[in-house]
């Protein structure tokens, strides 16, 4: 009787079912889905996916291969009728598109020099790194897309991904040669947007619908219906001004937007090496020389630093902490 | 003339059984989205663990079981476990016992199949739910479920009209 429970049989031609192998693995699932949790995920955790991920990408690659080959079967069967006018369009297009381009060099010319006047840097386009889409589960716990380049490719957690048309989401699990890009319309999605013509805020939720929420807009906040929505930068983790959507308005009075990175199939991606900005706190103090003052001055303070620092840099000190200080 | 266990070879259906996993694994993960009209798919893996684990209980004992879960679970981005165990508890549950296993006719195979479905997918939206610490998505479940529904009969019928010209309980055996 006791064997019989503990290694039942079942009359399964040798298949042997042991209660306590599978009470074992019951326990294993409850403990992994326990510690796996992605709000709290443990960086071993995090690592044996990224592992797996790795090891898996080259064979899901493989297997998107085909798909690739017959993308955009249907519109483009239910558009075989419509070409000779399409084509029509996009000539037109493409003349108005010569204009924007001309005015694109001019105003990155125009960009250029400012950055050089501000001291700042933004990325290239051409820093992007580009990367195919091998994997697509859009299951009910999580939408995410699996990317083929990793950490080889310069790729780290928190990046930015763009398509052609907008913001896709950000890279939040980092292996070698393959990375995981969690979607704006996934459930832990939170993005700071903002409304283009006005300014207004607002955090982009994802709730695993089509069309993430606006949340904490303010009781009257400036947003129309249409208003083209950017990431605002002020989690310092997305770059600001990434196109993200337009705004719609919903029956119950809330605010949702339409991607703009839904336009096509997300199938090949950018992803963006913006490095975030740093808190003045969590900023590693770069090495200085040793200061020619007293041991007592040394690391006692900013100001003292300026004190000890040459006149030019004393007055670039001066000049930042007058801009803080303005009202 | 050759017994039934000699028809084919165990290697054989064990490379059919691994093959056939894989390829459900892999199809569950893809980027469907990239064709056309093709969002959700249905949950190919557990028709896979299903109908093998009727043919070919050998094939599929807890520890492959968890282990196709578990593949599933990290290929498609979900928290560790989640499928593990809803695969391990619905197909213990419910899978054929008895010495001919899996019946030869289609319509208990279905409801059968229908039952380990729903039990499958409650015990995912639980455990998913309890790991990302509010409510999963249920409408991507319930999309899944009808799609298996609606696509399940095709394999069932495949691998029973094989099972019925073999003669033998068992495919490959």
């Amino acid at each position: 009787m006791a064997s019989r429970r503990s290694t039942r049989q079942d009359a399964e031609h040798g298949v042997r079912f042991s209660r306590t192998l599978f009470i074992a693995l019951l326990v294993v699932s409850g403990a992994l889905i326990a510690f796996d949790r992605p709000a709290s995920r443990s960086a071993p955790f995090a690592g044996f996916r990224a592992t797996f991920t790795d090891v898996a990408a080259p064979l899901l690659d493989l297997a998107a291969q085909p798909l690739r080959g017959i993308k955009n079967i249907g519109p483009y069967w239910r558009r075989q009728g419509e070409l000779a006018e399409e084509n029509a369009r996009l000539r037109q297009q493409l003349i108005e598109a010569r204009y924007w381009e001309d005015l694109a060099y001019r105003q990155r010319d125009r960009i250029e020099v400012y950055e050089d006047a501000l001291d700042v840097e933004s990325a290239a386009i051409e820093d992007r790194i580009g990367a195919w889409t091998v994997a697509d589960p859009r299951g009910p716990f999580v939408r995410a897309r699996l990317i083929g380049r990793g950490s080889e490719a310069g790729i780290r957690d928190g990046y930015p991904v763009i398509n052609l048309y907008g913001l896709v989401g950000r890279v939040y699990e980092t292996g070698r040669r393959s990375a995981r890009v969690l979607l704006l319309t996934d459930l832990n999605s939170r993005v700071p947007v903002m409304a283009d013509r006005s300014n207004a805020r607002a955090i982009l939720v994802g709730d695993n619908s089509e069309f993430p929420r606006l949340d904490y807009v303010g009781r009257a906040p400036d947003i129309r219906p249409g208003d083209r929505i950017v990431s605002s930068g002020d989690d310092g983790i997305l770059p600001r001004g990434l196109p993200v959507g337009e705004a719609v308005a919903t029956r119950d009075g809330g605010w949702r937007v339409r991607l703009y990175s839904d336009q096509a199939p997300v199938d090949f991606v950018w992803v963006w090496p913006y490095e975030r900005v740093t808190p003045p706190d969590q900023e590693v103090e770069p090495e200085q020389p040793p200061t020619l003052g007293t041991g007592d001055d040394a690391g006692t303070g900013i100001d003292e630093d300026v004190d000890d620092a040459p006149a030019g840099a004393a007055d670039d000190t001066g000049g930042a902490s007058a801009t803080e200080e303005a009202p | 003339m050759r017994k039934p266990t000699e028809r084919s070879s165990p290697w054989l259906a064990a490379s059919g059984c691994i093959a056939s996993v894989l390829v459900a694994l892999i199809v569950q993960a893809s980027p469907t989205r990239l064709v056309d009209g093709l969002t959700i798919m249905p949950t190919w893996t557990l028709m896979a663990i299903f109908l093998w684990a009727g043919v070919r209980p050998q094939f599929m004992p807890p520890v492959a079981v968890f282990a196709i879960g578990l593949t599933q679970d990290l290929l498609t981005g979900a928290p560790m476990g989640v499928w593990a165990l809803s695969y391990l508890v619905a197909i213990s549950v419910f899978r054929f016992r008895g010495e001919d296993g899996m019946p030869r006719d289609l319509p208990p195979v279905l409801l059968r199949f229908g039952a380990t479905l729903l039990l499958a997918h409650g015990i995912a939206f639980a455990a998913g739910s309890f790991a990302l610490e509010q409510m999963a998505d249920l409408q991507p479940l319930i999309i899944e479920i009808i799609a298996s529904i609606l696509m399940f009969p095709l394999p069932a019928y495949l691998v029973l009209r094989r099972r019925r010209s073999r003669g033998s309980g068992f495919i490959g055996g």
